[in-house]
């Protein structure tokens, strides 16, 4: 077997390994199965203050991570509609943690 | 108490007020005849026999049904809701978004000439985990004295949050390997019109863009928080001929000669403020016209920190990132002497960049200038066909938005065996 053929079937492996494991590993440590945390019901009967925690955990998080690439977007720049397909886009790019998303797009929404 | 003594006591406690006051009314009159005494205790016991038919009602009793039908209508109208999530149309959205630029350049060893860029970028979230991105790059190019605009498909992919740490996605993206690449290059951040040397188009050494499949995420570690990202992808081929020999292209969208590479990035922030990457892309390299064959292994180390001071009331960026690449070695043809050639084909370049914004000024002016300096350097082997570079670039620029930026430059470019030249630039950009 030519050596190229090898490498291109051990890159591929490794890939797939690697896919599988953290999939395996990734989905047993899961905080909460819905990719922005709490399932979206729930979030309805978080209490006043559980959700001003929230914005307020949001907004120490948002101060954190949206300054380290680009410069701050101003919260009152788009809707929260609009927000939320940023920071889906941005927890892509930018390898943010569910929580980040999670809260910083509660903060950004309440801010805007 | 339970309520049926209660009612009884109402009822009794009633029925006494009721006979007590027809008794005061008609105490003048005669004493009750037995008629109406018989009519009297009639309705006493008609009234005992309606109370004793009534359901009995523990306190609690009346409470715990309610309940249970309240948790059983919400449990429905979560499945309800769960069931209609994914065909929800609010959930799915679209936005443009992207950056444009103009641009001046006036180079000692060059004609001074203007340019422009626009690049769409195109969002569409299907729902709470898919998510496509396409992003179109316009440039301006001249092609022997031609004027071309050159369109190309910068990035256009899936993606699919599998779970709170793992994202999958494929189709063409930018390369997670080291910060530039990925991060910094569109013009409204890049904080300087041009780019650093180990990602520049023509002779760089760092993939940009990547055509295969991606695994990334983000992971808490306490305090700290690490995050990393996978890819694999169609290998690069290697340049034999042209400007650059023995260079990577990464552009290998057919994959000519079937090779893969694989490549990811790890970065942990033991601060908020403060990110470390290191990167490495492994590729057995397409070099095509003489069947070699060629591996070539790229690392890369970044190191990005910003952070507030208010000591000096304003915000430091500071960026580094260092490329090393290596390549086997190849057999090349040399067209103009008609001799083939080899050499150790190692090259490795960088940049280090410091500005400083001074955000807490009072004066609007003042606090949407900004001071940036760059060095930057690509070094060739001995023996490469190439020079080794280095550039010092000092700016200016002036923020009119968050997201809208007039850039001015000055750079001085050293070429091995060159003569020194300097260059001013100007740019205007906006991301929207
Ligand atoms: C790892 C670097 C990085 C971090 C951290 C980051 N961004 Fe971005 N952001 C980018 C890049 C790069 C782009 C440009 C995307 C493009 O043009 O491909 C961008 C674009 C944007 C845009 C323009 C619209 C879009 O989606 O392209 C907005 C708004 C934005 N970011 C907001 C944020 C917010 C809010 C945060 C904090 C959660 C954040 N960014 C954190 C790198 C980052």
């Amino acid at each position: 077997m030519r050596r190229r053929t090898i490498i291109r079937r051990a890159s591929v492996g490794l890939f797939a390994t690697a896919l599988a494991l953290g999939i395996i590993v990734g989905c047993g440590m899961n905080e909460t199965s819905a990719a922005l945390g709490p399932e979206p019901a729930s979030l309805g009967v978080l209490s006043a203050r559980e959700s001003n925690e929230a914005v307020t955990g949001g907004a120490q998080l948002w101060a954190q991570n949206c300054n380290r690439c680009h410069n701050y977007r101003a919260p009152a720049s788009l809707s929260d509609q609009q927000w939320k397909i940023v920071l889906h886009h941005m927890r892509v790019r930018a390898n943010l943690t569910a929580k980040e998303h999670r809260e910083i797009l509660r903060f950004l929404q309440a801010a805007n | 108490m339970d309520s049926k003594r209660t009612h009884t006591l109402i009822v009794v406690a009633a029925l006494a007020a009721v006979v007590s006051g027809a008794a005061a009314q008609e105490a003048p009159k005669a004493p009750v005849s037995r008629a109406e005494y018989e009519k009297l205790r009639r309705e006493v016991d008609d009234l005992k026999a309606q109370l004793a038919t009534r359901p009995t009602i523990q306190p609690d009793q009346g409470v715990q049904p309610t309940r249970d039908a309240l948790e059983e209508t919400r449990m429905r109208l979560d499945a309800l809701e769960s069931l209609t999530a994914d065909f929800k149309t609010s959930d799915s959205g679209f936005l443009m978004a992207g950056f444009a630029s103009a641009g001046y350049t006036d180079s000692e060893d060059e004609n001074s000439t203007f340019s422009a860029g626009f690049s769409p970028v195109f969002l569409w979230q299907f729902n709470d985990r898919l998510l496509f991105e396409a992003e179109l790059e316009f440039g301006l190019e001249s092609v022997d004295g031609e004027g071309e605009t050159e369109v190309e498909l910068e990035y256009a992919n899936g993606s699919y949050l599998l779970n709170d740490y793992i994202t999958v996605g494929a189709g063409k993206f930018l390369t997670p390997f080291g910060m530039f690449g990925e991060r910094l290059h569109p013009t409204w951040i890049n904080k300087l019109p041009n780019m650093p040397f180990p990602y520049m188009h023509h002779g760089g050494i760092a993939p940009m863009t990547s055509l295969g499949a991606f695994v990334r995420g983000g992971i808490p570690l306490g305090e700290a928080k690490g995050n990393y990202s996978l890819y694999i992808s169609n290998g690069p081929s290697l340049e034999t001929e042209g400007h650059h020999p023995g260079t990577l292209s990464f552009e290998n969208f057919d994959d000519a000669n079937d090779n893969k590479a694989l490549g990811g990035r790890i970065g942990f922030l033991p601060i908020s403020s403060l990110e470390l990457g290191y990167s490495f892309q492994f590729a057995d390299v397409d070099a095509s016209t003489f069947d070699q064959d060629v591996d070539s292994f790229i690392q890369g180390f970044d190191v990005s920190y910003v952070r507030e001071y208010d000591a000096i009331r304003g915000v430091i960026d500071v960026r580094f990132e260092w490329v090393f690449s290596d390549v086997d070695d190849a057999v090349f043809f040399d067209e103009d002497h008609g001799e083939f050639f080899t050499f150790d084909n190692t090259r490795h370049g960088g940049y280090a960049q410091l500005a400083y914004r001074p955000t807490q000024v009072d004066i609007d002016f003042v606090k949407n200038l900004e001071v940036v300096g760059r060095y930057d350097w690509l070094d060739v082997g001995s023996g490469v066909p190439d020079d080794d570079k280095e550039r010092w670039a000092i700016g200016l620029n002036y923020w009119l938005t968050n997201s809208s930026v007039i850039k001015l430059s000055y750079q001085q470019t050293d070429v091995d065996n060159q003569d020194e030249t300097g260059a001013f630039l100007a740019q205007f950009a906006i991301g929207f």
